[in-house]
């Protein structure tokens, strides 16, 4: 069975309409963050919201399309390192960054998912792993780009550090605008169908290598655009930190249990997740990880349609059981 | 024939193999524009396959179909609705997280006329066709809640979505009681007043015999018998397919002994 492959109960293409105005609504409040002149607070909170567009990126492909990627990360690493080689030129502007960042995104996909988004189910998923794979050799090897040795960028300069915050708010308001009005449109249908099957939505007239490639393109902007913006905020980008496993896995767990093929469930998952792990981080120094592994473990087996699909259930814990096995069939 | 026949299908020396297996052998058949054809036959006779071949799911391995001039097997799968091919599946196949307006939608979106439909279009067409078929009660509701008569209905509201010239319809019939298999025959013969040309695949004798303008037998992937419907039903190669070799001979027996 494909993910996302939902039985019963539905919310709707995006997810239900109040959770929705409350993730906006949320949003809203996070515009806040910054006044409290706390770098640690306003670091946590531009994580939150950079892996929140980094899992809507993974949603559009893995939840809407039903193709789940575990590769996402290369678009974040891409451009991570736009940012990084303008910077290098001598070019230090948000705006740049995220330009170059969509553009070499969007074609990389294309390249990259023409060929591979032939494959069905496993087999994408698999190549997907070998392209991000594939993507930290090259920039562990490319000394154009710094080798293993990374690249340092200038970044602004105290009174203007908190404009990062703003433009990573920025991106994630768009990813989750665009999210949910790409899933109403004709395209998100496509998606939609894709995901549910794939032989249906051909004879009805859907290309699935089309929409499954400007799905995973459009992904690989958002993921694109929360790299470039990251990169000078954090001031260096190597292949550890561009390629890092957790910002691959990370989102994926994020839209996993927020509910994925919504256009809240990425953020709501980011918010859940980023709380937990700091909570554990503080208690646990050392096995964090560990105890962050085994609560993704948890949901993906108990959860495996999110909280939002908690939101829509009706007929208790019967139900609930009901629909866990169907959906492992 | 004295008449030039208006053809819009042309099924030509179609053969299709699965590994060792002659799923269809040699099978050519015409479809008159505007008639009602049945395509019957025992089963595991090759009728889905045929189904799948038509509608471009399926390159068959020798031979070709034609559609208004065109070989199908030139057009990939999902470009088939855009020439005016639609078809149901046997085995049904919902968006099952999808409501029952939706599912029909996402046809009127991408099928024949989808490009010059937004979205909002989509769903006005879609509620006009939830009205013919019957399913306005359920269209908000998720596909997968379905009834299995329901389900059925919902394949054909999604075929009609794509505003075919030729809709080919794989044992809609099957499972449905008596009044439902009516009110099936009903909504067909309507379609095809609108001058949509059907292939009606029945496992069902009765229901075929009463709504086929022509009848096409398969048994084992070869065509057996093909003509009016009374013609193929008294054939003794059809009536050997469908009861057995040993109901067959005696049949002939009898009739040897009137005679
Ligand atoms: N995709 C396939 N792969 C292998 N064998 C198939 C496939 N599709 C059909 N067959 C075989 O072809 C034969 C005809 O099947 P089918 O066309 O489904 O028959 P019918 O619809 O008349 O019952 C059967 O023996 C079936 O097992
Ligand atoms: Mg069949």
């Amino acid at each position: 069975m494909k993910a996302g492959a939902a039985v019963g109960r539905r919310a709707g293409i995006t997810g239900k309409r109040w959770v929705f105005i409350s993730t906006l609504a949320i949003m809203g409040l996070l515009l806040f963050v910054p006044s409290f002149h706390n770098d640690y607070i306003n670091l946590t909170f531009r994580n939150i919201l950079m892996y929140a567009a980094m899992s809507y990126g993974w949603n559009l492909i893995g939840g809407y399309t039903g193709y789940v990627s575990f590769g996402n990360v290369a678009f974040f690493g891409i451009g991570a390192y736009c940012s990084a080689v303008l910077s290098k030129t001598g070019i230090d502007n948000v705006f740049a960054d995220v330009g170059l960042a969509l553009v070499m995104c969007a074609l990389f996909a294309i390249v990259v998912g023409l060929p591979i988004l032939r494959l069905r189910g496993h087999y994408f998923g698999i190549a997907t792993l070998g392209v991000a794979l594939g993507l930290t050799d090259l920039a562990n090897n490319l000394d154009f780009v710094g080798g293993s040795g990374g690249l340092n960028l200038k970044q602004a300069d105290q009174a203007h550090f908190y404009l990062y915050y703003y433009a990573m708010w920025a991106v994630t308001l768009v990813c989750m605008l665009a999210t949910f009005f790409i899933a109403r449109s004709k395209l998100g249908y496509a998606f939609v169908a894709i995901r549910e099957n794939e032989e249906a939505a051909q004879v009805l007239g859907i290309s699935p290598t089309r929409y499954k490639v400007i799905a995973w393109a459009l992904g690989g902007m958002m993921g694109g655009a929360a790299g470039a913006v990251f990169a000078p905020a954090n001031g260096f980008v190597d292949p550890g930190t561009a390629f890092a496993v957790d910002n691959n896995v990370f989102p994926i767990a994020m839209a996993i249990l927020g509910g994925m093929g919504t256009a809240s469930g990425p953020f709501i998952g980011a918010l859940l997740l980023s709380g937990v792990n700091e909570i554990l981080q503080e208690k646990f120094l050392w096995l964090h990880s560990l105890f962050f592994g085994a609560i993704i473990v948890l949901i993906v087996v108990f959860l495996p349609r999110g909280l939002m699909y908690l939101v829509g259930l009706r007929g208790g814990v019967r139900r609930w059981l009901s629909d866990l096995r169907a959906f492992r069939v | 024939m004295t008449e030039a026949r208006d053809v819009c299908l042309r099924v030509e020396n179609v053969g299709m193999r699965f590994g060792g297996l002659r799923a269809l052998d040699d099978v050519s058949f015409e479809v008159e524009r505007g008639t009602i054809l049945g395509l019957i036959g025992p089963n595991g006779s090759g009728k889905t396959t045929m189904m799948n071949v038509v509608s471009g799911v399926y390159k068959p391995t020798s031979g070709r179909a034609v559609f208004e001039g065109k070989r199908i097997a030139d057009f990939p799968t999902h470009e088939v609705c855009h020439l005016g091919i639609a078809r149901t599946f046997q085995v049904v196949k919902p968006f099952a997280s999808l409501t029952v307006r939706e599912n029909v939608a996402v046809g009127a979106m991408y099928g024949r006329f989808g490009a010059k439909r937004s979205g909002k279009d989509a769903f006005a067409r879609t509620d006009e066709l939830l009205e013919s078929v019957g399913l306005a009660r359920v269209a908000g509701r998720p596909a997968s809640d379905l009834t299995i008569p329901d389900r059925k209905r919902l394949e054909v509201a999604k075929a009609l979505a794509l505003d075919p010239e030729l809709l080919l319809l794989d044992e809609v019939m099957a499972g449905l009681n008596h009044t439902e298999v009516d009110e099936a025959l009903h909504l067909l013969r309507a379609v095809n007043e609108r001058g949509v040309t059907l292939i009606v695949v029945e496992h069902l004798m009765k229901a075929i015999m009463s709504i086929s303008k022509r009848v096409v037998v398969l048994a084992e992937g070869k065509k057996i018998a093909d003509g009016l419907p009374l013609e193929v039903t008294s054939s003794p190669a059809v009536i050997e397919a469908y009861l057995g070799s040993r109901f067959a001979k005696r049949q002939q027996q009898e009739r040897e002994r009137q005679t």
